[in-house]
């Protein structure tokens, strides 16, 4: 791919704190590589903004390397920006055009609050796996794998579910702040494994109790979450996310 | 968890909303079949014979009634779970993917279900009151001893008037856009999200609940106005 620079217009969110106003501020960058990746380009802006001795930009990122699920940009208009499976770390500038105009803005949900410009506290999601998205291991000695026979296709399918980051792009993306893609993946790498079948009624009911209790909408099935997610965990774990609720619904006696 | 926990769930209410959804999908067929005997050349003997029938066989009126608590109910919960679901993002965002992350239909449910309310309100009065609240000219045919309400004079009157049929299209569109999404969605959240089946609940859904049956609804207005 050939590369090349380019200027940009930046207008990015900047909220000084959870109950603080927060705008849009304006900023222009030069001579960016279209070989960045975009969290880079912020770096280089961040850097540019501490040496005219100007507030910069906080924004959340860890791994860089598209598994930490920390960078939640929401790039014009898009969960970590244009492309399809990619957090925003991995976006590389060779998205944009030199000229551009890049709005960026924090993940906006009730559940998630903005604690300071680009970074929202997603402690949500961390309640709703403490609620049940666990199985309670005793100790002694640990029994020999292959005790547990696992179907290779659920297997399968247990691990693309568990390839969620938790990034709360699902969440971003939908119209209705809906957290269920998340909820049905972390319900589902249980539900379909022979370690998760002792808590699988009470892991659905508690986990999805603690979900409304945190104020995320509700799933109008317009596949908005799927189509943002990085990890491209599939609609089919909803579905089993509503099959497992309501089979714990109809028979379980607490 | 207890019943009006298990219902009290965001879930559970969407599966109020979606079985009370797929109900109300089977009653459309059974209503266009009927309608459609509006267009024979029979002078209405055959759609006021089965306009008294409906209007009278004790079953059928007890069905009648659950229909209207049923639409009350998806109204209501899906209503509330739209007021919530707005309110779980207090801020909007400046710039919305538009279509290019959902399909346009699956965002305008709330628009389009609001449309069909006040769509069905205005028909029972055109229609449902007049037949069973109000003085209604009665019409003997050969054959049939009692005389029979003529509804079907009422339809064609009715549809003379091109506002009504205007807004009887509108209302009609309403209805394939809300369903085009809804169908296929209530499937969803029974669970119901299957390679072997998918193609088969898109196909039902888009082309006869979203597009056929609603055809088949607003014809019959355009049809009576044009006979003139």
């Amino acid at each position: 791919m050939e590369h090349y620079n380019m200027n940009l217009t930046l207008k990015v969110w900047k909220q000084k704190n959870t109950n603080a106003q927060g705008g849009f501020e304006t900023y222009a960058v030069k001579d960016i590589s279209s070989e960045m990746s975009f969290l880079e380009m912020f770096d280089v802006l961040n850097e540019q903004l501490i040496n005219e001795g100007k507030d910069p930009i906080a924004f959340d990122h860890d791994c860089r390397e598209g598994i930490c699920g920390m960078c939640s940009m929401h790039i014009n208009g898009r969960a970590h920006g244009p492309w399809a499976g990619t957090t925003t770390c991995q976006l590389h500038m060779r998205a944009f055009k030199d000229g551009d105009t890049i709005t960026v803005e924090p993940w906006r949900s009730d559940a998630f609050p903005v604690l300071r410009d680009l970074t929202v506290d997603r402690t949500a999601f961390d309640r709703i796996i403490e609620a049940g998205g666990y199985i309670s291991v005793n100790t002694g000695n640990a029994q020999d794998a292959n005790c547990l026979p696992v179907d290779k296709h659920k297997a399968d399918l247990a691990f693309a579910a568990a390839a969620c980051i938790g990034c709360g792009a699902c969440v971003a993306a939908c119209k209705n702040s809906s957290a269920m893609l998340f909820v049905s993946a972390k319900v589902s790498q249980l539900a379909l494994l022979p370690q998760g079948e002792p808590e699988r009624q009470t892991r659905v009911l508690n986990m999805v109790a603690q979900m409304d209790k945190e104020g995320f909408g509700s799933c109008t099935n317009t596949g908005a979450c799927e189509a943002e997610c990085p990890k491209e965990i599939s609609l089919t774990n909803i579905a089993r996310l509503n099959r497992e609720f309501i089979g714990a619904g109809l028979s379980s006696e607490k | 968890m207890k019943w009006s926990q298990f219902f009290n769930t965001s879930i559970g209410k969407k599966l109020l909303v979606g079985a009370t959804g797929l109900f109300l999908c089977s009653f459309v067929i059974v209503h266009l079949a009927g309608n459609f005997q509006l267009l024979y050349n029979d002078e209405g003997k055959a759609f006021n014979a089965y306009a008294q029938f409906m209007g009278h066989n004790s079953l059928i009126q007890f069905i009648a009634w659950g229909l209207k608590v049923v639409i009350i109910l998806h109204a209501l919960i899906a209503l509330k779970l739209t007021f919530s679901n707005r309110a779980a993002r207090p801020v909007k965002y400046a710039i919305n993917p538009g279509n290019q992350t959902s399909s346009w239909f699956s965002r305008q449910m709330a628009i389009m279900g609001s449309i069909l309310l006040i769509f069905i309100v205005i028909h029972l009065a055109n229609f449902w009151g007049k037949f069973h609240y109000a003085e209604m000219p009665t019409r003997t045919y050969p054959g049939i001893e009692e005389p029979l309400k003529d509804l079907y004079a009422l339809s064609y009157e009715t549809f003379q008037n091109v506002w009504l049929v205007i807004l009887y299209v509108i209302g009609m569109i309403g209805l394939s856009f809300h369903l085009i999404h809804g169908f296929k969605s209530a499937f969803q959240t029974f669970g119901l999200n299957h390679k072997k089946y998918n193609g088969l609940i898109n196909f039902v859904g888009v082309w006869i609940f979203g597009i056929l049956i609603p055809i088949g609804f607003a014809l019959i207005p355009i049809v009576i106005y044009l006979k003139k």
